[in-house]
């Protein structure tokens, strides 16, 4: 209720109630030795010793109400807080859930769906293309005999030297069932193309001895291919390792210890089309340095080693090792 | 057990003594605050453009926009407001500018302060375009060609390869880099700016207070103005989230449209097809909307050295060295009506050249078009200015002004200005847009100048005293109140949703909807604290 006195017959309102409970603190707090007033830093300073003294002590007029205004922005601080809490998640990076191989259309290297019937056999170019992940490339082939005739590529069992571990090879597809492919990393140290590629069978001789890097063959590699009476072969010059297409690329010579991974095709007779759908044999390098085969997706599909999913289409990148 | 912990920090940081500018009780309006504006955008877009760092690949540009967008958990919301937030940034910088053109914040002594505005704003427009460019999708990749075609016809190809390093080759590494390099460069001209602006000179007083430069309060007066802790922090929160809470909400809800082309420049946060795509084929290419007017004026005859001339250098040499060509010290447009004209057609012509470059982008145009275009408005602010008398206006607009011709005036001109409006709508021509510009700029100038007038006439016939002011204003924050405690009960549904909102697919981006709210929430309880708490019944302008 506010203090007021009648003038001249209008009622004429001095006080709030709650300046006059404002003055009755000030007061209190002036007299107390605490926080004494100082009459000489007033006498000097003026009036802004005055405003300073008040806002740090008595807290300017209706605390209570000050205070509970307050109470509401810090209440509706928090709850923006706890809003934007969920949005932290911002922060997670996105695991890509790869659960099992994804079955992934092969398209050559002008965007469009190759066709199997078409694929050049016993070619010289290195086609390769990325599955399961973007970084994990694998040769495909059509193979063929020394008259570039396609073959048809039986299902094998192939052996893991390094262990002894064994594993079934499917076979070839397509319409003579002769295109296979393979991962296009060395299973010795992880070279790729073009320093490990295929060899024709033209290029499969001794001549090709002393041909240049990246097209060298050891002497051993062309033995070995003689002694199994395979035409064409799958030959490292990093280190020399020399691999079987024929035979789910079963080692033929060394240093390598392991065959390289086969990727399991599936053909559409009804549009010649070619899928990649899976993978076997020990998983992509360096990941299968323990030796044992893998149908378990995760050992190939680790984001961190091989980049992301490669989808539901993958294209293929072609150079020639032997233009020069 | 709260007092004393807050006594503690009190005594060791003294807030009320930092030494920021005092500000008196009559500026606590938006128009004063202009930089704040721009500087929450900054903050916005530095912060979320932080976090798209995270996740930005500049060796894939387009596929880790792509990626961000749709599986980094409230990646689009992030995305699309670090764009709008750029944009709130640019718009407000120009907002910012013209008002402080107007008022002749560029006088001394703050044309340092002007100087180093106007070298941030281009700065700005620059880390935009290279930031737009990171996108990677076909609009970014033709504005890159546009850029670096203008940049080699200008002699300066040698630029490319600094600026876009290897961008035609898919590595945006080096667009990336220049990005974050210029934001950082504004970051440092800004706590220049702010140093000067701020603790230097302090806010620019009322013209009712000093209508001459230099418009400066002496450091004895502005000491008794309130200190930065706590009212300023208070007032500048609202003005951040209010900022923040709009640059969330527009772009997460724009979203869920489709725009018709002409409206995509301005409206559409999403990327367009990659270049390479099919798709890619059918898009009509656009420059980022800021850039409209340089890609309208680059149609203009002549070399490109000519129109770049005329649609960037001159604009920028005008304006950097403007406080040395206008040297009066009066501070009222209407004392300097050359350089307020010019003004006036400076934002005129980039809003017209704009809207042109969005309605026909990359249509040659011919002399007669561009006279027809850009003359009549020039013509029609000019009389308009140099025609208001300036005795009339400097006596407060004494009843001079409302007499019947003047009032007549004003009648046939908002006449004249509906009249265009619907003209332009049903042409859509470029005759029809330059008159409907620079009529409405008419209409506005008169209008600002007579309600001043009518609001007084108004505010005399009922007088108020003081102490009816403030039973007035106590009945107001009764009402604020209210308002603050509904708002905070508004808030807490929200933040339950916002709980549920799944963070990819389709409806993430009402999470950044959702948060916009809560900001602008938390924004105008700021406001209305800083209304109940501080608002005085009458504020004068000392």
């Amino acid at each position: 209720m506010p203090l007021r006195f009648r003038l001249n017959g209008r009622d004429k309102q001095i006080l709030e109630s709650t300046d006059l409970a404002f003055l009755y603190k000030l007061v209190r707090v002036m007299k107390n030795p605490k926080t004494k007033f100082n009459e000489v830093d007033f006498v000097t300073k003026g009036e802004d010793y005055l405003f300073n003294y008040v806002n740090n002590n008595v807290g300017g007029v209706d605390e209570g109400r000050r205070n509970f205004l307050k109470g509401i922005l810090i209440g509706v601080a928090v709850t923006t807080v706890a809003g934007i809490v969920p949005g932290l998640r911002v922060l997670i990076p996105p695991v890509q859930s790869v659960s099992g191989f994804p079955k992934t259309l092969i398209l050559d290297s002008s965007g469009n769906p190759i066709k199997a019937s078409t694929l050049p056999v016993n070619s010289p170019i290195i086609m390769v293309f990325p599955y399961p992940l973007q970084n994990e490339i694998n040769f495909l082939l059509n193979l063929g005999d020394e008259n570039g005739n396609p073959v048809e590529v039986p299902p094998t069992t192939v052996v893991v030297p390094q262990t002894g571990d064994k594993y079934q090879f499917p076979g070839g597809v397509g319409p003579n069932k002769s295109i296979v492919a393979y991962s296009a990393i060395c299973q010795h140290l992880g070279c790729t193309p073009p320093y490990i590629h295929f060899y024709p069978p033209k290029y499969v001789n001794i001549s090709q001895v002393t041909a240049p890097e990246p097209n060298k063959l050891t002497v051993q590699a062309v033995q070995a291919a003689k002694s199994a009476k395979v035409p064409a072969i799958i030959h490292c010059d990093c280190h020399g390792s020399t691999y079987d297409p024929y035979h789910g690329a079963a080692v033929l010579t060394g240093p390598t210890v392991r065959p390289l991974p086969t990727i399991v095709l599936e053909w559409d007779s009804s549009t010649d089309y070619l899928y990649a759908i899976g993978a076997v044999g020990v998983p992509t390098y360096p990941m299968s340095s323990n030796g044992v085969p893998s149908n378990d997706p995760s050992a190939d599909l680790d984001e961190s080693q091989f980049g992301a999913s490669v989808g539901d289409k993958t294209e293929i990148s072609e150079t020639n090792p032997f233009s020069s | 057990m709260g007092n004393r912990v807050s006594n503690w920090f009190k005594e060791r940081i003294n807030m009320e003594d930092l030494p920021f500018f005092r500000t008196p009780d009559y500026m606590y309006h938006v128009g004063d605050w202009l930089g704040a504006l721009v500087a929450a955008a900054f903050f916005y877009t530095v912060i979320s453009g932080l976090i798209i760092l995270l996740y930005y690949d500049p060796a894939a540009g387009y596929q880790s926009t792509e990626t961000i967008i749709n599986k980094v958990p409230y990646g689009s919301v992030v995305l699309y407001s670090h764009l709008y937030g750029a944009y709130a940034m640019i718009i407000l910088a120009f907002v910012h500018m013209f008002r402080n053109y107007f008022v002749g914040a560029y006088k001394k002594p703050r044309e340092i302060v002007w100087i180093l505005g106007v070298l941030m704003l281009a700065l700005t427009l620059g880390a935009s375009f290279l930031g737009y460019s990171l996108i990677g999708d076909v609009l970014a990749v033709s504005a890159v060609d546009v850029g670096a075609g203008i940049l080699g016809s200008l002699g300066l190809s040698s630029l490319v390869p600094i600026l876009f390093g290897n961008y035609s080759a898919g590595d945006y590494t080096r667009v990336l880099a220049m990005h974050i390099i210029l934001v950082a460069l504004i970051g440092l001209l800004f706590l220049i700016h702010f140093f000067l602006a701020d603790l230097q000179y302090g806010m620019m007083p009322s013209r009712k207070v000093k209508d001459k430069a230099p418009a400066v309060y002496p450091k004895s007066e502005w000491q008794k103005f309130n200190p930065w802790w706590p009212r300023n922090f208070i007032y500048m929160m609202s003005l951040i989230f209010l900022t923040w809470g709009f640059i969330l909400i527009i772009p997460n809800a724009l979203v869920y449209f489709t725009f018709p082309q002409i409206a995509n420049p301005f409206l559409n946060p999403k990327p367009a097809p990659p270049p390479n795509s099919p798709a890619a084929a059918t898009v009509t290419t656009y420059p980022p909307w800021f850039f409209l007017f340089v890609y309208k004026i680059a149609d203009f005859p002549g070399s490109v050295l000519v129109d770049m001339t005329i649609a960037l250098f001159i604009p920028l040499i005008y304006l950097l060295v403007v406080p040395f060509i206008d040297r009066s010290p009066y501070l009222h447009p209407l004392k300097r009506r050359v350089f307020t004209w010019i003004g006036i057609l400076m934002m005129i012509y980039l809003i017209q050249s704009s809207l042109w470059g969005d309605l026909a982008p990359g249509v040659p145009v011919s002399m007669s078009e561009i006279l027809e275009v850009y003359l009549p408005p020039a013509i029609i602010t000019g009389l308009g200015i140099f025609l208001i008398p300036w005795e009339k206006v400097s006596k407060g607009l004494s009843k001079g002004m409302s007499n019947p011709p003047t009032m007549l005036a004003f009648t046939f001109v908002t006449l004249a200005f509906a009249s265009s409006m619907i003209y332009f709508l049903t042409t859509l021509s470029l005759a029809s847009l330059a008159t409907v510009i620079s009529l409405g700029s008419i209409f506005v100038i008169l209008a600002k100048l007579l309600t001043p007038y009518v609001m007084r006439a108004q505010q005399d016939e009922n007088a108020v005293s003081v102490e009816e002011a403030s039973k007035v204003l106590e009945k107001k924050k009764r009402i604020a109140q209210i308002i603050m405690i509904i708002l905070f009960i508004v808030a807490i549904p929200i933040v339950v949703t916002m709980w549920t909102i799944p963070p990819t697919g389709y409806y993430s981006n009402l999470f950044g909807v959702d948060l916009g709210v809560l900001f602008l929430i938390l924004g105008e309880e700021f406001s209305l604290y800083h209304y109940v708490v501080y608002k005085k019944p009458v504020e004068k302008e000392e």
